[in-house]
């Protein structure tokens, strides 16, 4: 990913009021990281596990912050089952900046990931989850502003799926 | 000891605590024990110590408890290293560690029936600091030293197992509305707007 495209994403975030992330770093959003642990607007809390990247964001969203989730598209099979227990069951506004691995944009798919990348939408949608596929910069900042808006809206997890330039 | 015993004098010591219930069993007995607007019910395994985790990051200055289980913590065990680096100073974990999977009715064991030491996992995850308490007087000091102690404690609670909660009627404390009164709870607490949707 361009280093402006990682900085107007984490600017966007800000813009949106996301003040923490929990997160499990994974290869093509990663240069995102940096700018989040430089920046005091965030709170960065690294996990073990994308299955407890969402029980603890779901805990900090509870208390007011407002809670991105950075993960791989595969922590999303990871963390179904806290997805339906926690933040589905209790209604948790969380969005889900998930690296698009394998999708069919991925610029770097190969056949480690393929397979993984081909369920997750299909997966997204049997947990009833929106969800925004993103492959340009276009729109970044508005999108994320958007999907903010619809996770607290709806009161449950709004996925980003990041593909296609972010994956260069 | 068993559970419901220590609960008992954990719940006379609450003010404004919050606290998170792990799964069925204790999530009944806490629930009989205490009706306080501070309690988060979760009630599902491996997501108790997560969710207070979270909590505890947001309000670094309000005491959040965690109540969990051998069989819960085993199923989330990247939980540890997790704690053991974040190190809330405003967390107290107690482990209600009864050896078995007592919802399955026919105590089928956990592995800290065997061999598993989850004091000695947590202390090796870098959590110092954890314990392990086989008495209620052994409890009550353990409980009493973090409710006033500001560093955060993880305190596994070897009990027997017990049947007390199948005879509590259980809540019918809907997941929703337990968010609803917990978060309205905070808001008034705390002074600060937390769910800001626009009706």
């Amino acid at each position: 990913m361009e280093a402006q495209l990682a900085e107007r994403l984490v600017s966007g975030l800000k813009q949106a009021g996301i003040d923490l992330v929990t997160y499990l770093p994974e290869t093509r959003l990663s240069q995102i990281l940096p700018l989040l642990r430089a920046d005091p607007a965030f709170t960065l809390v690294p996990v073990a596990s994308e299955s407890e990247a969402v029980t603890i964001g779901a805990g900090a969203a509870l208390t007011g912050k407002q809670v991105a989730i950075y993960i791989e598209c595969t922590g999303l099979y990871v963390s179904c089952y806290t997805l339906v227990s926690i933040a589905r069951r209790y209604g948790v506004p969380l969005l889900l900046i998930v690296g698009y691995l394998g999708s069919m944009a991925d610029q770097r798919n190969n056949n480690v990931y393929a397979v993984s990348g081909a369920y997750i939408e299909p997966l997204l949608q049997a947990l009833q989850f929106q969800f925004q596929i993103l492959e340009t910069g276009d729109g970044l900042e508005t999108h994320i502003q958007d999907a903010v808006r619809e996770m607290h809206a709806l009161k449950l997890p709004v996925a980003l799926l990041f593909s296609g330039d972010f994956t260069r | 000891m068993i559970r419901y015993d220590c609960l008992k004098l954990l719940a006379s010591r609450i003010t404004d605590q919050l606290v998170v219930t792990s799964l069925s069993g204790q999530k009944i007995e806490w629930a009989s024990l205490s009706q306080h607007p501070g309690n988060l019910l979760v009630g599902t395994m491996g997501t108790a110590l997560g969710v207070g985790i979270g909590l505890a990051i947001g309000l670094p200055e309000r005491k959040v408890i965690v109540l969990e289980s051998d069989g819960s913590v085993l199923l989330s065990l990247f939980n540890l290293p997790t704690l053991a680096n974040l190190a809330p100073k405003n967390l107290i974990v107690f482990v209600f560690d009864n050896q078995v999977y007592s919802g399955t009715r026919i105590s089928e064991p956990t592995a800290t029936a065997g061999k598993t030491d989850l004091a000695l996992m947590a202390r090796g995850a870098g959590i110092e600091q954890a314990v392990t308490v086989r008495d209620l007087a052994g409890f009550e000091q353990e409980m009493n030293a973090a409710l006033s102690g500001a560093e955060m404690k993880f305190i596994v609670c070897k009990i027997e197992e017990s049947v007390t909660h199948r005879e509590i009627t259980r809540t019918d404390l809907d997941p929703l509305e337990n968010k609803y009164q917990f978060v309205r709870y905070l808001e008034r607490t705390e002074g600060k707007a937390i769910f800001r949707g626009r009706g």
